[in-house]
Parts: C-alpha cells; structure tokens; sequence
C-alpha cells in the first residue's frame, strides 16, 4: 500500500511547523526523510501516526482517509513506529513489551481471559511463540524475562523496532534508528533495515541524520528545511541537490569540499 | 484447550469446590462457631474490604489513576442494593430471611447495584478520563461528595408530589432518608440476606476474576499505558477506552462492595449517607496502598488490615482506661485519631516501602516459565540467572 502525503500542513500557534509537504512512499520502498535539526521530520511522523492531526492536506495509506483515525486506529491500519528518543514500556519485560503490541490481532478479549476459554490460552499461546521468534531475529532472547530498561542503548532500540514489527505493519517509521551507533552497528542497521523489508514485506521510512545510513539504505529521499520542502530524489540527485547543500551547510558552497559522509550531522544529535 | 491448561481448569474446579462447601457450611454453622455477632461483622466485614480494595486496584494499582472518591460507587451499590431488597423482601412476603430466598433477592441486589455503579463510573469517567493528570482525582472527590450530600440533604414536603421530572426524583431521593440513612421500607430495616456463603464466596470469585484481569492481555495492555500512553497508542491500544474501561470495572467492583455491605448479615439495617464519606474514600486507598499498589493480593490483604485496625481502635476505645480518660478529657475520640496513625503508616510506609508491602509482586505468584527449548546455544544458560544488574 503506497503512503501519500498532499499539501500537508501543520502549526504549532503562530509557528509553521510543516507547511504544504507532500511525497509518496510507493510499496517495498525504503524512504529516507531528512533535513537539518527542527525541520520538521518527526512532526511529519507524528502527522502520519496521529499523535498531532494535519490543519491542511490529506495524508492517506492505500484508500484509506487517516485524518479522522486517532493513533490506535492508525496502529490497526498497519503503521508502526519507533520513537526518537526510545519509548518503551519500562516495568514490563522484554517479552512483555512485545505481546502488548499484539493485542490488536486477538480474537480472546477480556471477558474470554477472565473466564479462561480456550481461545485466550490459544491466543497467548501463539502470540508468545510469535514474540519469541521476533526476539530471536532481532538477538533479544536471551533477555526476554528482564525489564526492558535494563537493556543496553542499542537492544533497546532494537526492541523498539521488534516490538513495532509485532503489529504486522505494513509500513514501518524509523525514527532515528541509528543515534548513538558507530560505524560499524550503522553498517549493521542498513543490513537490517533491507532484510526487513524484503522479509516482511513492507515499506521503511527513515528519519535519519547518519548519512551513512540514509545514503546507503533509502531508494528515495525527501529533503525537508524550515518545514518545507527543498528537494526531493535518489541519494545522488539529493546530495547534489544545490538547496540542500545550501541548507546544510550555509550559502557558502566553497565548503562542500570539506563535506563527508555523514560529518556535517555529527555536530547535533537532537532535532527535527 | 492444551494439557497444561486442561490440568489448570481442572484445579481450579478443584479449589472452587472446595469453597463452596466451605462457604455454604459457614453460611449455616458460623453462627455456631462464633457466637459473638460483633465479631462475625467483622469478619465479614473484613470481606466485602477486600471487594473494595480490589475494585480500587484495578483503577489506582493497575491503571495507574488515582481515584479518590471511590466511596461514592461503594455507596451508590450500597443504597441501590438496600433499596431493592426491602421491596423484593416486601413482594416475597416479608418474615425472616431465608437461605434459600438469599438465591432470588442477592444476586438481583448486586446486579443492580454494580449496574447503577457502572453506569455512574461511566458517567464519570468518559470525560474525566480523557484528561491527564490530577483531574481523575478532583472529578473522583467531587462526585463521591456530591452523591452523598444529595441524599444527606433531599428533603421533600411531600415525597409523592406530582410534577415535573426534577420534583419526582426530588421526592425519590428524600425517600432515602436523608441525614438519618436508608432504614427499609417504613423503617423497618432494610433485610440483611446476603450471609456467610454470599459475602466469602463472592470475595474469592472477584478476588479469582481480578487475578485474571491482572494477568489478562488486557491487564498487561493497561501497565503498558501506565508506562507510556503515546507508545501504547503507537501499538494500538487506545488509551482513552482502556482506562474508561478499567475504571467502570472499578466502579462495578465498588458497587458489588457497597451492595454486599448494606444487606450483610449481622451487618446494620440501615444505609447512612456518612457511611460513604472521604474517610471511606481515603480507607479505600490506604487498603491499596498499604498492600502494594498493583497487587491483587496485596490489596486482599490490606482490606483485611485496615477492617481490623478499625475494629481494634474501637476495641480499645470501650476498655476501662480509655473510658476513664475520657471522662477527665471532654472530646477524645480514638476513632479520630484514626486518621493520625493511618497517616503515620503511609509516611513510614514510604520511607521504608514506599511501594507497599507487596510491591506489584503477588503471593503465590508463579515464577516465570523457563524459556522454550530450542536449536539455539543460548538456552545452556540457567534461565534465572541474571543477565543483566540493574542499576
């Protein structure tokens, strides 16, 4: 199912926060939303998922309108997200962390769990088994039983990503899946992102600021500054793009010399 | 249904007959075993505690809101069971009340009374409920107090004047009472049906039915939001229906409570606004508290606490000593100072425990399943042994 944005707007009072953006994430695409810090990439996933609701434009996945829906609703629609600064349900386990996500797929409700039918032992039964095989592809299994913030940095974001994969998305939101990495975990994460797409069969968006991995992963990249839209293409297109050199590194386009991978990103970790 | 859980059930038939013959025994030969009526009250008393503690819990423990006005659905079930027995008593015939009618007139009191209950909890709780933070609780406080200087304070010249809707429900409710409670019909005491097989039995059944919501799907859906509402939304559950629905669970709960309380036997004939003051309200969530916020056991244990305490400090009002000073001091009240030693327990509470005395842990609480055995090299590690130390 393809995402698409049309004239999307948003204000905060009297700031724009994001104004008429559009682009369209076709299937099995892996998309790279970027732009230097506060312009706008996380307000756009917080759009797409409901967290703050568009005042202008549609967004819409497949044929399906989401502006009325409210977060849970988008969730059901089959879009999951990670979080820029990691959301997980601390006093719960590692496990537990996955098996609320499945909650949505459960035919038991809590009338059938108080009463212990049959169907809700099934239910658990096979969302377990499902979760424990999300933790083994994403390496957390031996840490199922721990409290998830007992877990290091980088399993957390890993849990992030596994628990968003219980939904059984269709569409799958990174935001800033590689904070905090090094170069060689950054390498890792663009082997992960592809085997998941092409695994699972879904679409990746990416809000990144490692042009390692943006560069290196997305197929298709929308470039955002100040809320709007300054260019749109493939990497090469993008990172030869006249604006988005200017947005990056100031007019002075004498200093695109000194740019390297990723470098100019490097100087704040907080944004968008 | 796989064996384990075939072996499950089949416990748990086990251990459900045991208390039935249990309960229905008590029912017939508590009265033999204790003879002092003031301490079967207690007892009982005790029990329908412990249904107000676990109502509670579901909503301030599990849900992580903090209600405190859940006297105001105790009293609700309370005067709507009261109201429903006297006039079911009435049209079966009044005389003693029986074991065998108990079967017709409880279970339609408590019905009604966790209906009414839930109905008002959703009255209250849709809107509150979508706000955050402190708003559960002022909402919570208000409506307790509203509900109960309502009845306290309905007064109609003539209960049976004709007019419009506001006039009938006027003289509805100062039929009530007002100040000096429910007494049953032409105050002959409202029927105390609901005995030892009644009040002990339904104490196990939702004590069974709340260990379940805890470690439900549902249950485990509800901590997640406790932790983080916007990552719970991301997942799918809606934040605004869980909690809604958790609290109309507590209000059924408290009204089933407050239902059982007003037709208990060796329990008071009358149903008296007071009764459903803050200083139950606040009992309510020192039950919670004290057993461990989240603990379906905990709170069990903590209705049980509190009951007694309250029975002690009134014990020891009526020795000698008490009695003799107060003689000499006009306005010692022990039941006042009450309040002081339950606030001095809270505050040691939490300095030493500050989450309770079970934490969110529970008695007989299964340890987790080892992991599944599996072509992984992983699973040569002992499953308990702690991979990580927390800081």
């Amino acid at each position: 199912m393809e995402l698409v944005l049309q004239h999307v707007s948003k204000n905060f009072g009297g700031l724009r926060a994001v104004g008429d953006v559009g682009f369209t994430v076709k299937k099995n695409a892996i998309f790279g939303l970027i732009g230097p810090n506060g312009a706008g990439k996380t307000t756009v996933f917080n759009l797409i998922t409901g967290v703050y609701k568009h005042d202008e434009g549609t967004i819409r996945f497949g044929d399906k309108d989401l502006a009325p829906l409210k977060p849970a609703q988008i969730a059901a629609v089959g879009i999951a997200r990670t979080f820029q600064n990691i959301r997980l349900f601390s006093q719960l386990t590692v496990l537990e962390n996955l098996l609320v996500a499945c909650e949505l797929q459960k035919r038991a409700h809590l009338a059938a769990a108080v009463l212990r039918l049959p169907v809700h032992y099934e239910d658990e039964e096979a969302m377990t088994e499902r979760a424990r095989e999300l933790l083994r592809v994403f390496d957390l299994e031996d840490v199922a039983e721990e409290p998830s913030t007992s877990l290091p940095y980088g399993n957390q974001r890993r849990l992030e990503i596994a628990r968003a994969m219980m939904l059984k998305p269709k569409l799958l939101l990174l935001d800033e899946p590689a904070a905090g990495m090094n170069y060689g975990e950054a390498e890792g994460l663009k082997t992960q992102i592809r085997w998941l797409r092409d695994t699972f069969d879904l679409s990746v968006v990416l809000v990144e600021h490692n042009m390692q991995v943006v560069m290196g992963v997305c197929e298709d990249i929308h470039v955002l500054d100040h809320g709007e839209t300054i260019a749109h293409g493939t990497p090469d297109e993008v990172r030869q793009h006249p604006k988005v050199l200017a947005a990056y590194l100031g007019e002075d386009e004498s200093e695109t010399e000194a740019r390297s991978e990723g470098a100019p990103f490097r100087s704040d970790s907080k944004g968008a | 249904m796989s064996r384990s859980a075939k072996k499950r059930s089949s416990k748990l038939s086990l251990v459900g007959l045991g208390v039935l013959v249990v309960v229905v025994l008590l029912d017939f030969f508590l009265k033999a075993i204790i003879p002092d009526s003031s301490i079967r009250q207690l007892l009982m008393l005790a029990a329908c505690n412990v249904l107000v503690a676990l109502s509670l819990n579901v909503i301030n423990g599990m849900a992580g809101q903090f209600s405190i006005g859940h006297a105001g659905f105790i009293g609700i079930g309370g005067y709507t069971s009261a109201v429903m027995a006297s006039h079911l008593h009435a049209s079966l015939g009044g005389g003693e009340p029986t074991f065998a009618r108990s079967f017709i007139v409880v279970p339609v009191c408590l019905a009604a009374s966790a209906g009414m209950a839930g109905v008002f909890g959703l009255f209250v709780g849709l809107p509150s409920l979508r706000l955050r933070g402190d708003y559960l609780a002022i909402v919570t406080l208000g409506f307790a107090e509203i509900f109960r200087l309502v009845i306290a304070t309905a007064q109609a010249s003539d209960p049976t004047a004709k007019g419009g809707l506001l006039t009938k429900i006027g003289g509805a409710l100062s039929s009530l009472g007002g100040q000096n409670g429910y007494q049953g019909i032409a105050n002959q005491g409202v029927p105390l049906y609901a005995g030892p097989f009644w009040v002990f039995g339904l104490a196990f059944v939702l004590g069974v039915i709340a260990w379940r919501i805890k470690f439900s799907g549902w249950g485990r859906a509800l901590r997640a939001l406790r932790e983080d509402e916007i990552a719970g939304a991301a997942v799918g559950i809606d934040p605004t229906r869980y909690k809604v629905t958790s609290f109309v669970i507590a209000a059924v709960g408290a009204g089933i409570a407050g239902g059982l309380m007003a037709i208990m036997r060796d329990g008071t004939p009358t149903v008296n606004p007071d009764n459903y003051n803050f200083a139950a309200s606040f009992d309510a969530i020192t039950m919670v508290i004290l057993g461990g916020s989240g603990s379906v056991t905990g709170s069990a244990i903590g209705g049980v606490f509190i009951t007694f305490t309250i029975k002690a400090i009134e014990l020891l009002q009526n020795t000698g000593v008490v009695q003799d000073l107060r003689r000499s001091i006009e306005g010692l009240d022990l039941n006042a100072l009450r309040m002081i030693i339950y606030a001095m327990v809270l505050v040691a509470l939490m300095i030493l425990r500050p989450e309770g005395l079970l934490g969110e842990r529970e008695l007989f609480q299964k340890r987790p399943p080892p992991k599944p055995k599996g072509p992984t090299k992983n699973t040569a590690a002992p499953p308990d042994t702690p991979a990580t130390v927390k800081a």
